[in-house]
Formats: C-alpha cells, structure tokens, sequence
C-alpha cells in the first residue's frame, strides 16, 4: 500500500509541475492582444511576423484573440496583471486615453522616426489620431465606419428610392411595411447595446451637431449647461420615430448583432445600418449585390449630413512590457507598406497607409466605395461608446435599451444621462 | 388494477409534464445541430431536413476537445487536492479537544459563505503577483480554496461519527499518528470520499466565474469560458453552437448516467 | 491502557502538536491565501475610491461608499432581485421538488428510477450551457418558444422574453428553475425515503392517506432536510451569476441586475473598484449570515 501511495504521489506531482510549466519558450515574444473573428487575420500576423523579422530576427509576433464583448474588461484587467499582452488592439477615443493617462498604455513619440518607426509610414492626421495631450499613445492602424446598406434589386422591383433625408428613411420604412408588413425594413440587433448606441451617435451629430456637443462629451460645460441642450432630447425622438414608423423588428433588445447581418444577408431584410467590417460579412453569407448610402441628414439638423461616423483603431504598447523597444517596433510596423495592403487585402481594413493601395488584389466594389467615400467626407464623429466617460457611456447605452423598450421617454432619458455626467464630473 | 386510481394519473401526469419540460431543451439541442441556418430562421418548429455531422466538425474546429482536456486536469488536480486537504483539516477537527477547534471550524464555515464574485478582484491581484495567470496552476490552487471548507464540514460530520475504536487498536499497536490517519481512516472513508469527490467533480467541471477572469488565454480554458467563446465566434451559426454545447454534454451526461446511484446516495448523505 | 469502554477522550490528537500542526496546515494556507486575505482586502478596499486604471491611486473615502450604494437606485434592484430569486427559488426549486419527490417516493408504483434519472440529468450540465441553450429558445426571431406560442394563436412580449424588463428575471428563473429543480427533487427524496412504512400505516388506521397524510405526517417528519434545502437554495440565489450574465447581462437596462454582475459591472466595466468593495461587503455580510444559518441548521439535523 505505501509503495503504491508514494509512487502515485510522486507521479501527481511531477505531471504537476510539468504541466505547469509547458509553456516556456526562449526566443522574444511580442505577444499581440486583437478582436477575434475576423477572417484572415492569421494570415495577416504571419505577414507582420515577417515584416519585423526582416529588422529583428529574434522577435516572434504572437496573437491572441478575443472576441469583442470580453475584450475592454479583459484588457483592463490584463494590462493590469503580470501576464498582459505587450501590445494590443484598442479603439481610439477615450477608451485609449484613458489607459494613456493611467499610465497603462506606452508613450511612443520617440519611436516615431526610428528604423521601422510608424513616422515612416503614416500621415501626421493619422498619427495625431492615437495622440492624447500631444503625445503619441497608439498606432492608428485603420478606421471604420458605417453606412445604410440595401438591396437594389428589392428597391427596384417595389419603386422604392434610396432616402436622402430622414423623413424620406421614414417614409421607405412605412412604404416597405406597406408592401408586406412581415418584412422588416431595417433589423436592429441591441442585444448588446451598441447597435442602437451607433445610431444615436450619428443623430447627436445630425440633430445636436459637433459644435454643441464637445463640451457635454468631454464634461468640460458648466454644471448648469450639462447636457441640458433640448436637442439631445430631439435627437431620442428621431429613434422613437423609427421604431413607430416600423423600421425596426419587434424585440430589438433581445436580438443580437450578428443575426440581424444574416437577416440582410439572406435577403430577408431589405436595409441595414452596418460597419465597414459588414461588407465582407455578407460577401461570406452570399451576398453581394448590396449597394450603400451614407446616414440621411436631418431636416432642420444642425449638420448638412457630410459628416460620417468614423473610429480609428490601433494597436497601443503596454507599460508593462519586458521589451518596450521590440514591442514598439511591432506597432510600428503593423502599418508598413507591405503590412498595410495585406490588411486591406485579408481583412478588408481601411488602412492609414494608402502608399500601396493602388496594388490591392481585387478590391471589392464595397471597398473601393469606402475609401473613396470616407476620403470625401468633410468630417468624422467617434462613436459615444468610445468617445465617452465610461459612466456617461454605460448611460447611453442603457438609455437606448430603454428608449426602444418604451420604458423612458426621450426627455427622462437625458434626465438620466444629465444626473450621471453631473456625477462623472464631480468625480473628475 | 385497484393501484391506478386518479391520484395516480394525476401523479403520473404532474411528473411526465415536468419531465417533458426537462427534456425539451435537450432535445432542441440536438435538433439544431443538424438544422442548416435558414431552416431555423423560417422555419423553427419543423424537424431537420437532412442528418450530417458539418456543424459537429465546425465545433471541434475551435478547439472543443482541447477545452475539454483542460477542463479534465484542472478537475482532476483540484478534487484530489481538495479531498485530501479537506480530509486532514476535518480529521483534526473531529479528533481535537481544545477550545480553538471551534474557532477555526467557524472559520472554515466563513470560507464556505463567501462566494468568490465578492473577492474577485484581490483574487485576481494575488494571482497576478504570484505570476500564476492563464496557467492550469493559477486557476487550480484558488478553486481548491473554495472548495475546501464544504468538504471539511462535510468530512467532520464523518468523522465525528467515526468509531474510535479502531484508532485505539492502531495505537496500542505501535502506529503513529500520522499513519493512522493515511493507512487506516483514509481507505476507510471511502463513502464520504465519494460523495466529496462528486460535489466537487461537479461544481469544478462547470465552473465558470475564477475561469472566466484568470483564464485568457485558448490553451488554458476550461470548457465553459471555451463555450462562451464558441458563442462569441458564431453568434448565429445556432447549429455549430449546438454542436458544441453537445460535444461538452455528452461526457457529463454518461458519466452520470453510469454512476447516478452514486450521485444520488452521495446526496442522501448530505441530508443528514 | 485498556480502555475498552472507551468514546470521545480516549483517541485524541490534542496530545500530538506535529500531527496537528502537519494536518491542519495546508488547508488554513489555502484558505487564508485564497479567501480571508482577499476578503480583508475587499473590506478595506470598500473605504476607499480607486479604479482599475488607477490601482495605486488609492483615495480615502470613509463610508462613502457605502453611503452611494444607499442611494443607488440600481443596488436596491439588484438586492430586490435577488430576493426575488431567493423566495421564486423556494417556492419553484423547493415546492415544485418537495411535490415531485411525494410523487416518486409513494404517488407512482413504476418508473420511480426513471423519472428521478430524467430529472436530475440538468444538475450535472454547466449553468453555462443551459444558459446558451436557453438563449435559442427564448430568441425573439429563431427560438421555438416563440413560435410554439404563435402556433397556439397566442402572441408572444413585443419586446422579447429577455428584453421585457417586467419578465426578463421571470424567464430567468424559468431556466434556474429548470436545472435546480431535480437536485431538490433527490435531495427531499432520500429524506422521504428514510421514513418507515410503519408509519405511513399506522397513519392509515387513523384514517389518514393520500394528501393528509403528506401534509400531516411526512412534511414534519422531513421538516429539517427542507430547512436545509431552503438554506442551500438560499445561499445560491445570492451567489448567482453565471444565468444572468449569459441571458441577460443585467439588462434590459439593469432591470435583471443581481449584486453578484452589479459587482461585476462597477469593477470591470465602470472601474469604480473601491464602489464594488462595498457592494462586496454587502454581499459578504449577507453571505456569512446564511452560512451560519446552514450550520446551525444542519447542527439539529
């Protein structure tokens, strides 16, 4: 009996111990935090993986995916802990400054014009969308924006005409119910609350307008003035409109994202306000005849519906990286020439550095509409979930789960918002 | 015949029903995995109109039996260390006479009480600092912490029934006292063992939350955060999420199937 | 030394400090490293403002904390849902199980082992599964609830079963209810099973069967095993977190809030991690109330 014990103990505990430490290597690691899901982004690391080695042979680039809801809270938590990335993927807005300002995410102003630098790649205009106070914190590696995707062929058969304002998107709605009321117009997947965050983010623009929204965004108004603009509260309506006009499905807050993308894809539905990420997503469902229209403006809005939504994204360096040289180096060349057509090409990105663009293999029409249509764009909004104070942001976005639920109305809406930005503010 | 009275149809009645609700979910399960995406869409009621195993294949394409695996190690690590941990503590705190015994019994019973969505975050700092993130260590030594005072209290309870007798025996033989414990209470303890192991088998197996937070890398996760990414991947390709939620019942299911005598004693023990 | 007669202080450790020492080590380590020093953290934690940015920026707030969580409208839903949960719990997991354990134990001749097997088997399932298979189910465009309830003409919540914030936590409990249920079930079986037919029979020469009897001599007779069932099932519905976070997140718009994703939600998503200690303490404090409560009860078991 004890022969048997201590052999057996002895085994436990040296698989233990190996166990535990399978995962040693030796070579430098640059370990890279990225969303998951998106096709051929293995394929892109590859290339980036190339691309360094060609300055630094002993960097190996390794990604680590997440999928997209776990990802703010895990990051946050990861780049606090001991076992973080050395670089990861980021939105640029608040989301990134804040972990500049908390002393999380690198300075790499220095790095800028060093053998690989990022200086070598990208514009000043891009480069200045990763700065926070004059300072470098991210490589903006591409942006996205959204559009009114439809089906011409639908329009055509039913005479129906692309809107150009928002009471004729009201009108097609009503129209398209009016052909046959099981369809719907435009499916909107809130189950996770940005979806409809997206919109109202573009109707503070259309309705409130950029002017007389920096202050309340940035919590910089006076206590009186805080988010007290009556526009804001037009700006609820606009979607309460939608919803009456029959726009959208029943049970918004209860569908998901992704299963209103099959809705259009399959041609169920006939409209869809829709990422740039969501032109290759339907290409993968089938569907490709789909054709775009920019956000109506509004009538009596304070913009003259120009100005589109637009997030850059970036890859941001970790403070707490054992190689904050090779780490920049990775960040930085995530936008060379070479990397940069390969993300247009693989993931269907927006790049910053068009220097090669021209080479890009079979770019899909949706793409080349994008590109030319975000460079003739006379200005860009970044949405709330990432331009915000994370309160204010949790705010909106479940004000806009209650605005589709009819549980508030527009005005008890920007009651709600206006009490949690006083609080923010105070706390500042 | 005079047993089927009314009482008995109604009976009869009230459990199938409930037994319909229980299995109804199961069953869709598994009828969606076969379904193609556009018969779920329009069609939702109906039965599937082909039988092939492509979603199945998709599910193990993200790494299903990996997660598996690890969920298996970091059970099988942490119910051996809780059993024998848990045993040693409770075996002192049924044997001892002094006055602290009470104190640090209910101190394990505070350890019981805290649930570890209330420790979350030092949790995760103490895990942290010890470098032991996203490894099968990290996420082993905490879940046996929690698991350790419900297996004590379980353990003192047989204990204390325990017959001294056969200690006395061994003592007057010569035996220590350590020994007595290892080579004489632990091979008897056998039921209380199992039904130790069963709980904890159990609740580790299914854990979600320490997972969820100290586990982020896709060669470390255990099966439920792996679900959750398996959600994340396809949020509507229904028929390849069913296909995985299959693949991580069955061995659950058979296992139980197999061993529900056991489970149920080990329950009926826990009444008392 | 011939101690025949012996019971309690006969075989004692008390005498043999290393033994003591070497047995009882390893689990106050594991426990104080794991549990007590955490939780001390957490209830200094709660006196003070930081965030998850902003970890050694630690600002001294007193009760504070405590003082916003009174005033927090969305504590008070969380904590009201989760007594909600905690009194559904009973009456469904508990009631629904006490009714289901009668049956099997003396209201059906056949198919006793059967039924129990099916019943019990969602135990043995993660919560998270059931909670993604209950997601389909309950989709407002693909689930088959929906369409079960339209094919018998009915019309099912305009704004989904999971969106309605007045039967999102109902729904919850639905699925909560549904894996819970059989452990309950087995749990005041084997009690039921350890009364004596001798009983049952002399009840019946007093004239009382059937319901009577259930309701005059089994239920006090299994009066302590469904004390300790309504404890377990109480201390659970406090720790439940894995069925909100995957149905619901908490919403629609923290209507299903529950402290443990309102914990979850101030630390990781709103950084207010000083404001989450407090909440923990809340729950702590709840939590060790129940323990004690488990203790006691099974004491008199």
């Amino acid at each position: 009996m004890r022969n048997f014990l201590s052999r057996f103990w002895t085994y436990f505990f040296l698989t233990f111990i190996t166990l535990s430490f399978a995962n040693s290597s030796y070579a430098i690691d640059i370990k890279v935090w990225d969303l998951s899901g998106r096709s051929g982004q293995t394929e892109l690391y590859e290339i980036l993986d190339k691309e360094v080695k060609k300055y630094n042979p002993d960097i190996n680039v390794v990604l680590v995916e997440y999928e997209n809801e776990a990802y703010k809270t895990q990051i946050q938590l990861a780049l606090n802990g001991n076992d973080g990335p050395d670089v990861f993927f980021n939105w640029f807005g608040e989301d990134s400054a804040r972990l500049a300002r908390a002393g999380l995410a690198m300075d790499l102003t220095d790095y800028k014009n060093m053998e690989g630098g990022y200086g070598n790649f990208i514009s000043e205009a891009w480069q200045n969308a990763g700065a926070v106070d004059g300072k470098i914190y991210g490589v903006a590696i591409k942006a996205v924006s959204k559009y009114f995707y439809y089906d011409p062929a639908f329009f055509d058969q039913h005479n129906l005409s692309v809107p150009t304002t928002f009471n004729e998107l009201l009108d097609t709605c009503r129209s398209i119910r009016a052909i046959d009321s099981s369809i719907v117009p435009w499916p909107m997947g809130n189950s996770e609350r940005w979806k409809l965050n997206h919109v109202i983010t573009m109707l503070n623009q259309r309705v409130v307008g950029a002017e007389n929204s920096k202050a309340d965004y940035a919590l910089t108004a006076s206590e009186d003035e805080l988010f007290t603009n009556p526009k804001y509260v037009e700006a609820w309506q606009k979607v309460v409109d939608l919803q009456d006009a029959g726009c959208f499905n029943d049970a918004p807050n209860a569908t998901h994202p992704d299963l209103t993308r099959s809705m259009f894809a399959s041609q169920i539905s006939p409209m869809m306000y829709c990422g740039t990420w969501c032109g290759n997503i339907f290409s993968s469902e089938g569907f490709e005849d789909f054709k775009m229209f920019r956000f109506p403006r509004v009538e009596g809005g304070a913009d003259d519906g120009t100005v589109g939504f637009l997030v850059a994204e970036g890859l941001q360096v970790s403070t707490k990286t054992k190689y904050p040289k090779e780490a920049a180096l990775v960040a930085s060349l995530s936008v060379a020439d070479d990397v940069a057509l390969a993300d247009a090409e693989l993931r269907g990105s927006l790049i910053s550095n068009p220097a090669k663009i021209d080479q890009m293999k079979d770019a899909s029409h949706w793409f080349t509409f994008y590109v030319n249509d975000i460079a003739d764009k006379s200005g860009h909004v970044n949405v709330l979930d990432v331009l915000l104070e994370a309160n204010v942001s949790n705010a909106y976005l479940d004000m806009g789960t209650e605005i589709l639920n009819r549980t508030k109305t527009p005005q008890e809406a920007m009651d709600f918002i206006r009490k949690v930005a006083l609080e923010a503010k105070a706390a500042m | 015949m005079s047993k089927f009275k009314l009482a008995n149809i109604l009976a009869y009645g009230f459990v199938t029903l409930f037994s319909i609700y229980v299995m109804m979910p199961i069953v869709v399960m598994v009828l969606t995995t076969f379904k193609t995406r556009r018969e779920i869409f329009l069609k939702p009621l109906s039965l599937p109109g082909q039988y092939n195993f492509i979603s199945f294949e998709k599910a193990f394409g993200i790494g299903l039996g990996g997660f598996m695996f690890n969920s298996f190690i970091v059970t099988l690590f942490s119910v051996t260390l809780i059993v024998i941990i848990s045993g040693m503590a409770a075996y002192v705190l049924a044997r001892i006479d002094f006055k602290i015994n009470k104190f640090v019994y209910l101190l394990i019973v505070a350890g019981f009480a805290i649930p570890p969505a209330a420790v979350l975050v030092p949790l995760y700092t103490t895990v942290s600092n010890l470098g032991l993130l996203n490894s099968i260590f990290g996420i082993v030594l905490p879940l046996t912490a929690f698991g350790i005072p419900f297996t004590v209290i379980l353990f003192f309870a047989f204990f204390l029934d325990f017959p001294r007798e056969v200690e006395e025996a061994a003592t007057i033989d010569g035996c220590s006292k350590l020994q007595i414990f290892f080579r004489i209470i632990i091979p008897l303890s056998g039921p209380a063992i199992a039904s130790a192991a069963i709980f904890q088998t159990v609740w580790i197996w299914n854990e979600f939350l320490l997972a969820l937070i100290m586990l982020n890398l896709d060669n470390v996760k255990t099966l439920p955060i792996g679900l959750i990414k398996l959600r994340g991947e396809w949020t509507s390709d229904w028929p390849a999420i069913m296909a995985g939620l299959t693949i991580a019942i069955i061995p659950v299911l058979i296992v139980f199937l197999l061993f529900q005598k056991y489970f149920v004693r080990s329950l009926a023990g826990l009444g008392k | 030394m011939d101690k025949k007669s012996s019971h309690s202080n006969s075989f004692s450790l008390s005498n043999d400090r290393f033994s003591v020492i070497f047995l009882i080590v390893p689990a106050l380590i594991f426990c104080t490293v794991f549990i007590f020093i955490p939780a001390f953290w957490v209830i200094i934690g709660s006196f003070y403002s930081f965030g998850l940015t902003s970890l050694n920026d630690w600002e001294w707030v007193g009760l504070g904390n405590y003082v916003k969580a009174a005033q927090d409208e969305f504590f008070w839903i969380a904590l009201k849902n989760n007594f909600i949960i905690v009194f559904a719990s009973i009456v469904l997991q508990v009631g629904v199980g006490t009714i289901l354990a009668a049956i099997l134990d003396r209201g059906i001749p056949y198919g006793k082992v059967i039924f129990r097997t099916i019943i019990f088997t969602p135990m043995v399932i993660s919560s998270v599964a059931v909670s993604l298979i209950w997601l389909i189910i309950y989709d407002p465009n693909v689930g088959i609830l929906n369409a079960i309830i339209k094919s018998i003409g009915l019309s099912p919540p305009m704004r989904g079963w999971l969106g309605d914030p007045n039967i999102s936590i109902w729904m919850v409990m639905i699925v909560a209810g549904w894996q819970y249920t059989g452990f309950m079930m087995v749990l005041i079986l084997a009690g039921l099973q350890g009364i004596s037919k001798e009983v049952y029979d002399a009840a019946e020469i007093d004239g009382a069967t059937g319901v009577s009897a259930f309701w005059y001599i089994t239920l006090p007779m299994i009066r302590n095993i469904l004390i300790i069932a309504i404890l377990i099932t109480t201390i659970g519905a406090f720790k439940v977190f894995e069925f909100i976070y995957i149905l619901t997140q908490g919403g629609p718009s923290n209507a299903t809030q529950v402290l443990g994703t309102y914990i979850f939600l101030q630390a990781f998503n709103l950084l207010h991690m000083g404001y989450a200690n407090a909440l923990s303490v809340v729950l702590l404090i709840i939590a060790l109330i129940l323990g004690w409560l488990q203790v006691q009860a099974s004491r008199r078991a």
